[in-house]
């Protein structure tokens, strides 16, 4: 008779995936992950509003939590222990530069570098930019829509910001992930658009629509909202705004088991890093790749199963016929 | 381990024939995709060109483990010679090709292990796993190009097996 269970040894993997959600930084809450539910998610795929990020390096997870003894007696012993400090970090490198993997790896805002107004004086975080675009009804996260004279000053490969104006306002700022916060009123009608994670490239232009190649990660631009061109990033060391992600990372293994870890709130605990690695460990003065590494610090949020303050969920969906 | 081997090697035939249905082998008749297992056919005085030919090398295996774990390293050996329409001399795209069509096959980088000593094949309940392909250098003898890589196969061993 042909088994019908196995013992299953310790989870094999190759690499270890990352995907980030905004927390919405206005109202405080995390994006959930729901291991009952979405745990068995498609890598490639997975379920709104997670962003994967592709494979990553060196994933380490460091839990500095620290517990106290309760003492008694004399001479005293423990009695009981309790904790006294929550703290988790977690760190990696990404593979890719991107948007998103810049932002993720620097300790403050990041920034788009718009461009450039003919003639404008130059600034450490790009020149006053080019006038925005006005966004045509009937556009969508994928093709937006323009009058046929600011369509014609995009083409295919071109780079673009979409967001609204800024309009003197204070606090978060930025559609659907704030990406920076205003403590007084600036004087940049461009502000949001500088910050905005709602960016995109072009790969065709026809008919006054700008088709991109991926949809915007805001969806649909909001009425209103206006479009820049961008020419690429620019992220500070110091600063005061710290960004926050949900963050999820998922270990594949050999057998279909998988392990997730959860952070509710992880936000950067450190300011912009690279790690140079070299194509051919023979030959260090060579080529190498630079990595953008990633720091972050796990910050508590109180789960409302049992009102316990937690940093981190970690769940594992044994293999098929594995014991548990 | 041979269940381990089976699955490794009808897992890499199937990818293929997707990959490059063109790519097939006469062998004892039978039209095939174009790998073979050197050890399950009679033996070569000359290895065929244009086709993946599986050398099974070393084996190990970690006892220590709830299941044991065995690793089993395949060779895998390919040569050509380029196509007479074009004298040979295309000889060094088709290694090209040849090398592209086994990184494609080796991902996914697991698949069931079946039981092929039965009819029909026995799903059992492990996956065969392994690592990125090690290639080596390419050896020119002649007009013919030959390359060889490495993969380490792991499986764990079940019960019966």
């Amino acid at each position: 008779m042909a088994a019908s269970w196995f013992q299953n040894p310790a989870p094999v993997v190759r690499r270890v995936r990352a995907y980030f959600a905004p927390v919405n930084r206005i109202t405080g809450v995390p994006v959930l992950f729901d291991p009952s539910e979405q745990a068995t998610f498609n890598l490639v795929a997975p379920p709104s509003p997670w962003i994967g990020l592709g494979w990553i390096e060196g994933f380490a997870r460091k839990a500095l939590s620290k517990s106290a003894a309760v003492l008694t007696g004399i001479p005293a012993g423990a009695l009981e222990q309790v904790r006294s400090t929550l703290e988790a970090q977690v760190s990696f490198e990404f593979l890719s530069w991107t948007k998103l993997t810049m932002a993720l790896a620097t300790g403050s805002q990041h920034m788009n570098v718009l461009a450039p107004a003919s003639g404008a004086a130059p600034a450490a975080d790009g020149a006053q930019a080019s006038p925005a675009v006005v966004v045509q009804a009937g556009s969508t996260a994928s093709a937006i829509v323009l009058n046929a004279t600011d369509a014609a000053k995009f083409a295919a490969g071109s780079m673009i910001a979409v967001d609204g104006d800024y309009a003197g306002q204070t606090g978060y700022v930025g559609s659907p992930v704030s990406g920076a916060y205003v403590r007084q009123a600036l004087s940049d009608v461009d502000y949001i658009r500088r910050v905005t994670f709602n960016v995109g490239l072009v790969t065709q232009v026809s008919n006054g629509t700008l088709t991109l190649a991926e949809p915007l990660p805001g969806g649909t631009p909001a009425a209103g909202a206006k479009l820049q061109g961008l020419v690429g990033f620019v992220d500070r060391e110091g600063g005061s705004f710290y960004q926050e992600w949900s963050g999820l990372f998922v270990l594949q293994g050999s057998q279909g088991e998988r392990v997730s870890f959860y952070y509710p709130r992880l936000q950067p605990l450190s300011g912009a890093e690279e790690t140079l690695v070299a194509l051919d460990s023979q030959q260090k003065g060579g080529h190498a790749r630079v990595l953008l590494k990633a720091q972050l610090m796990a910050l508590p949020v109180i789960d409302p199963e049992d009102g316990e303050r937690v940093l981190c969920y970690r769940s594992f969906l044994p293999a098929a016929n594995a014991l548990v | 381990m041979q269940n381990a081997k089976d699955s490794f090697y009808a897992a890499l035939r199937a990818r293929l024939a997707v990959i490059n249905p063109e790519r097939t082998v006469l062998l004892r008749g039978t039209v095939r995709p174009g790998i073979l297992v050197e050890e399950a056919e009679a033996p070569f005085a000359q290895l065929p060109n244009d086709v993946f030919v599986l050398r099974w090398l070393g084996l190990g295996a970690d006892l220590d483990l709830a299941a044991t774990m065995a690793s089993e390293e395949c060779e895998v050996i390919y040569q050509t010679c380029g196509t007479q329409s074009f004298g040979g001399l295309d000889r060094g795209r088709a290694l090209s090709a040849m090398d592209e069509e086994l990184l494609a096959m080796l991902q996914p980088h697991y698949t069931p292990k079946l039981n092929y000593t039965v009819q029909p094949s026995e799903e059992l309940l492990t996956k065969v796993f392994w690592d990125d392909a090690a290639f080596g250098p390419v050896v020119v003898q002649r007009d013919r190009l030959s390359r060889t890589a490495k993969v380490l196969v792991y499986s764990y061993q079940e019960q019966g097996e």
